[in-house]
C-alpha cells in the first residue's frame, strides 16, 4: 500500500472504524514507514488537544431544561393524536356521548356532523369567504374542515327521528404582518384564551414586541397572573429586554416573592441581576434566609456577589 | 467510548427503555418524564459543545424533547430511540450551525482585555476560578481550536462531534445524519484534515 492510501486511512484507524483487514494493512504500514508513523503519532496529538476542549453541561443548567420543558408540556403543547379519528367514529363518539348525558361536546366534529345531520352539505361548499385583498391582513377560511360544533340538546320525537341543536363556530385564519395593529391586538386577547398552548404562542410572538406599552403591559400582566408557568416563562424572557424598567422590575420583585414555580424564580432572577437595585439588593437578602429550593437559594447569593453585596443581611 | 445513559450506542433499546417508551406513547406523563431523564445529559452535552452557549443549548433541548413528545406515537421501534432522538437532535443543531454560519455573529470566542476567550470560559466562570494557571499556549491552542471548528461544514462538525466526543460509531452517525457510513467516513477525515491543517504546530 502506498503511503497516500495509508493517510486516508489513519482518521479512521485512530477511531477504530476499519475493517480487521485494513486495520492490519495500516499497522504493517507504518512499521516500516517513519513519514506514515509520524502522521499516527499527530493524529493522537489532535484527539488529545481537542478532548481537553469537551465540556460539561452544569447540573444547573439540566435542571433548568428540565423545568422549562416540563413547564412547557404541562403548559399545554399540543400533542398530536396517537390515531386519527375517521369522520364516521367522530360522528358516532359525539353521538354517543351527546345521548348518554347530553352534557357539553366539543368536538370538530365540523363537516362531518353537519353532512350527518343532512342539511349543512350545500352551504358548506358556498360558505367559502375570498381572501382579502387590501391591506397587510389575509383572511383564509376553509369550509370543510373549519366548522367546530357544539352539540347542545337532542331531543328524539315521536316518529323516530332526532331534533339536534347545535352551535357552530367556524375559525377563520387571519394572517398578517407583526408590526400590523389587528395582528396585535388578535395576540394580545390571545394571551389570556383558555387554551395555554395559544397563551405559549401568543406570548412568544408578543415577545418581539416587547417596546410597545401595551405589549409590556400585557406581559407583565401574564407574568403576575397567568396559572401556568409555561406561559410566565415566554413572558419574562419577552421583558428581558426591559430589565431596567423600573415597572418592570417592582414586577419582578412581586413574582419573585410569590411564584412558586422554581424555574421562573430563577428566571427573574437573571432579569433582575442585569442590573444593580439596592431595593431588590435587600429583598433578595431577604429572600435567601427563606428560600427552600437549593438552586433558587444558590442563585440568590450568586446574584448578591454579582451585584456587589454580602448575601447575608447585617 | 461514550455510551448515553440508557446504555446503549445506536443499539436496540433496553427493555427498560422500551417500555417508558411504549407507556409515554399511551399517555404516562411520569414514564416520558423519565424517558427524558434517560437520554437528556448526553443531549445537552451535545449541544453545548456544538453551540458553545448555553441559551442555544437550552433551546435545543427544549424543541428536541417537544419534538419527541409530539412525535412519540410515530415512533415504531424499526430502529434504536437513540437513533430516532439523535435524528431530530441533530437535526435542529445543524438548523442552528447553518443558520449561524449565514449570520455570522455568535463567534465561539469572545473578545476581553485579555485577548480573545471561549465564550464557554466566560460562561462557566467556576471553572476559569478553579484553573488559575492555565498558560497563554493552551488559550492560543483554544482560540485555534475554535478556528478550526469554525472552518468545518456544519456536517463535518456534527460528525465529528458525534464520533469523536460522543463516541457513536459511523455506521449510526450515517442513520442518524440521513447518509451512509462512507458518506459519514469521508466526512470524518475531510474534517481531520482541516482541523490539521490549522492545528498542526500545535498537536
Amino acid at each position: 500500500m502506498t503511503c497516500d492510501s495509508i493517510l486516508k486511512l489513519i482518521p479512521l484507524y485512530y477511531y477504530g472504524e476499519l475493517t480487521p483487514d485494513e486495520e492490519e494493512r495500516v499497522e504493517e504500514h507504518t512499521h516500516g514507514c517513519p513519514a506514515c508513523t509520524r502522521e499516527l503519532v499527530q493524529q493522537r496529538a489532535l484527539a488529545a488537544a481537542l478532548d481537553r476542549r469537551q465540556m460539561a453541561a452544569s447540573p444547573l443548567l439540566l435542571e433548568d431544561c428540565r423545568s422549562d420543558l416540563m413547564a412547557a408540556i404541562q403548559g399545554g403543547a399540543p400533542r398530536v393524536e396517537s390515531s386519527v379519528k375517521g369522520p364516521w367514529r367522530l360522528f358516532l363518539d359525539a353521538m354517543a356521548v351527546s345521548f348518554s348525558g347530553l352534557g357539553k361536546l366539543r368536538q370538530p366534529i365540523g363537516a362531518v356532523a353537519l353532512v350527518a345531520v343532512g342539511f349543512f352539505a350545500a352551504r358548506l361548499v358556498n360558505t367559502a369567504s375570498p381572501p382579502s385583498t387590501g391591506g397587510l391582513l389575509t383572511s383564509v377560511t376553509s369550509p370543510t374542515d373549519d366548522v367546530y360544533s357544539t352539540v347542545r340538546s337532542v331531543q328524539p320525537d315521536n316518529a323516530g327521528g332526532v331534533a339536534i341543536a347545535l352551535d357552530e363556530t367556524r375559525r377563520r385564519v387571519v394572517k398578517g404582518n407583526m408590526n400590523d395593529g389587528t395582528i396585535q391586538r388578535l395576540l394580545l386577547a390571545a394571551a389570556h384564551e383558555d387554551n395555554p398552548a395559544v397563551r405559549v404562542e401568543s406570548v412568544d410572538l408578543l415577545r418581539s414586541q416587547s417596546g410597545s406599552t401595551e405589549v409590556r403591559d400585557a406581559l407583565l400582566n401574564v407574568v403576575s397572573q397567568d396559572a401556568n408557568p409555561g406561559v410566565r416563562l415566554k413572558a419574562l424572557e419577552g421583558l428581558k429586554p426591559l430589565a431596567a424598567d423600573s415597572e418592570v422590575r417592582k414586577t419582578l420583585g412581586r413574582v419573585l416573592l410569590s411564584d412558586d414555580n422554581v424555574a421562573v424564580r430563577m428566571l427573574v432572577i437573571d432579569l433582575l441581576v442585569a442590573h444593580r437595585d439596592d431595593n431588590m439588593v435587600g429583598m433578595m437578602q431577604g429572600l435567601v434566609q427563606k428560600e427552600n429550593n437549593n438552586s433558587v437559594r444558590l442563585k440568590l447569593e450568586k446574584a448578591l456577589r454579582d451585584m456587589n453585596a454580602s448575601p447575608g443581611r447585617f | 467510548m461514550a455510551q448515553d445513559a440508557a446504555g446503549t450506542v445506536g443499539a436496540r433499546v433496553s427493555p427498560q427503555v422500551d417500555s417508558l417508551i411504549r407507556a409515554a406513547q399511551a399517555g404516562d406523563q411520569d414514564a416520558f418524564e423519565q424517558l427524558v431523564r434517560t437520554y437528556d445529559q448526553s443531549v445537552l452535552r451535545l449541544a453545548i459543545n456544538l453551540l458553545r452557549s448555553p441559551e442555544d443549548a437550552r433551546d435545543v433541548y427544549q424543541e428536541a424533547f417537544l419534538r419527541v413528545y409530539r412525535n412519540l406515537h410515530a415512533f415504531r421501534f424499526d430502529c434504536s430511540f437513540h437513533t430516532w432522538l439523535y435524528r431530530i437532535v441533530t437535526n435542529i443543531c445543524l438548523d442552528q450551525l447553518r443558520k449561524r454560519k449565514v449570520r455570522k455573529e455568535e463567534s465561539p470566542t469572545i473578545e476581553t482585555s485579555e485577548g480573545p476567550i471561549d465564550r464557554m470560559d466566560a460562561f462557566q466562570e467556576e471553572a476559569a476560578h478553579a484553573d488559575p494557571e492555565r498558560s497563554l499556549w493552551n488559550r492560543q491552542l483554544k482560540q485555534r481550536i475554535e478556528t478550526a471548528l469554525e472552518d468545518l461544514t456544519p456536517r463535518e462538525r456534527m460528525v465529528f462531534e458525534l464520533r469523536h466526543y460522543q463516541g457513536l460509531r459511523l455506521r449510526n452517525i450515517g442513520d442518524m445524519l440521513g447518509t451512509t457510513e462512507e458518506a459519514a467516513k469521508n466526512c470524518l477525515f475531510r474534517a481531520t484534515q482541516k482541523m490539521r491543517a490549522v492545528l498542526g504546530d500545535f498537536t
